[in-house]
């Protein structure tokens, strides 16, 4: 699937995570902010790779702030931002939760 | 339990809270300038109602920010604020936006994923989102990999006239390969459409040339602002620092530009100004050569100038200044002149940049 616009999801408030996502043409190019990406950065994109996955996206520019968010409100956040990213809000894909 | 709401400044109370705010936070210029630009404002409020943190909106870009310490935790009024700033933005369809904010605070916006642009001694400025710096420069085009002299000419060029083809073509001679930034801010006579046509169709012989928008990171209204305003020299000493310095470490060190090729500058106080910032922050990694102006004609010494032309487009005397124009923009200038002097009629003024 193609992104059809830039989406933000999510906060920078304690325990939440900013998602954005814009088009790109190399791959998911992930970029993390985190004062542990250190511990989780790696299980923090994987999470989040996996969510883009489901909705079949390839190639994104991923820009993530991360403050501290559990496994759960990181992927719902990154279903927010791929269903805006996609233009798709009104048609939620219950299969990918 | 704290509550963030949007804040309307059109109300007298709510605007005289808010300067005393953050008057209290050390935050005083209330120009009527810096108000006129604010979009939004939102403010934070503790329990018994009082103002502690607040932020606004100018375009793309955040202001007046400042969140008081006393109570709870100041950085979490401060990621709250942001957080609200930016979703705000997200909803408008703006995803990438600036701050100019002072040394101290640099590290709270790194935290909330900003990445600093620029430094100098008064202040910084950061960027965040997207498109960003880096796919800036990968839209550009390509130079050659056998290019090293690499040279660099930042033109508002409004309109294009000999006196910027003598610099680019200058440039060009002396150098494998000249990249060309127009000035993207749309605030001239000509917009930025036209005048990087002009520039592209009066360059367009010339192989080792190529033209471009300098986006929102040279001499913009974000860079720069001082360059469309009127403004005290202490500021623009402090603006024209910091656009030098974005330049160089954003645009030079990564484009391998070796050089920067601008005109001697005998009119405007504020362009000389900028050529000396350039001067004190581009070498030694970047050359500044600094191009005696084209005079007009051997008798008339008179430096080559776009506000000539603008002035003579007001009078409607083009035959004055045909042989300062070359042909690409003459012609386009006296197949619209009605149309520009129509704009001049709405107010678009001539006098400045």
């Amino acid at each position: 699937m193609e992104i059809k616009k830039t989406a933000l999801a999510g906060t920078l408030e304690s325990s939440d995570v900013q998602i954005m996502v814009s088009q790109g043409t190399n791959g998911l190019e992930f970029d993390l902010v985190s004062d542990v990406a250190k511990q989780f950065g790696e299980q923090i994109q994987a999470t989040i790779e996996d969510v883009f996955a489901a909705y079949d996206i390839h190639n994104a520019v991923i820009k993530v702030v991360d403050q501290g968010a559990l496994d759960p409100v990181i992927k719902s956040r990154a279903i927010t931002v791929c269903q805006r990213a996609l233009d798709q809000v009104d048609q939620p894909r219950w299969e990918v939760l | 339990m704290e509550t963030i709401q949007e804040i309307y400044l059109t109300n007298p109370a709510t605007k005289k809270d808010w300067q005393r705010f953050l008057t209290s936070q050390g935050l005083a210029n209330f120009s009527d300038q810096e108000l006129a630009a604010i979009d939004k404002t939102f403010a934070i409020y503790d329990d018994q109602d009082q103002m502690v943190g607040t932020g606004s909106i100018a375009g793309q870009t955040l202001k007046y920010l400042a969140v008081a310490a006393a109570g709870t935790s100041k950085g979490a009024r401060f990621n709250r604020l942001v957080s609200t700033l930016e979703t705000t933005l997200s909803q408008d369809g703006i995803f990438h936006l600036f701050v100019f904010t002072k040394l101290q605070y640099e590290q709270s916006f790194i935290h909330v994923g900003f990445t600093t642009l620029a430094k100098t001694n008064a202040g910084l400025i950061l960027e965040k989102g997207l498109p960003n710096v880096a796919s800036f420069l990968a839209a550009l085009p390509q130079k050659p990999a056998s290019a090293k002299q690499v040279a660099a000419v930042v033109l508002n060029a409004n309109p294009f006239t000999k006196g910027h083809r003598y610099l680019v073509e200058t440039a060009a001679q002396k150098n494998d390969f000249v990249y060309v930034f127009v000035v993207e801010e749309d605030q001239s006579l000509f917009t930025t459409e036209e005048r990087l046509r002009l520039v592209q169709e009066g360059t367009s012989d010339l192989v080792n040339v190529v033209v471009a928008t300098g986006g929102p990171y040279m001499v913009s209204s974000l860079s720069f602002p001082a360059y469309f305003l009127k403004d005290d020299s202490q500021r623009v000493s402090y603006q024209t620092r910091l656009d030098a310095t974005l330049f160089k470490e954003q645009i030079a060190k990564p484009l391998g530009i070796t050089s920067r090729y601008v005109g001697t500058e005998p009119l405007s106080q504020t362009t000389n100004q900028y050529n000396q910032a350039l001067q004190e922050v581009l070498p030694p990694e970047v050359q500044v050569e600094l191009i005696p102006r084209m005079k007009e004609s051997a008798e008339n010494q008179q430096v080559i100038s776009a506000r000539t032309v603008r002035k003579a487009i007001q009078t409607g005397q083009i035959q004055d200044v045909t042989d300062i124009l070359p042909a690409t923009s003459l012609s386009f200038i006296e197949k619209y002149l009605t149309d520009l002097q129509a704009r001049i009629k709405k107010g678009q003024k001539i006098d400045g940049n």
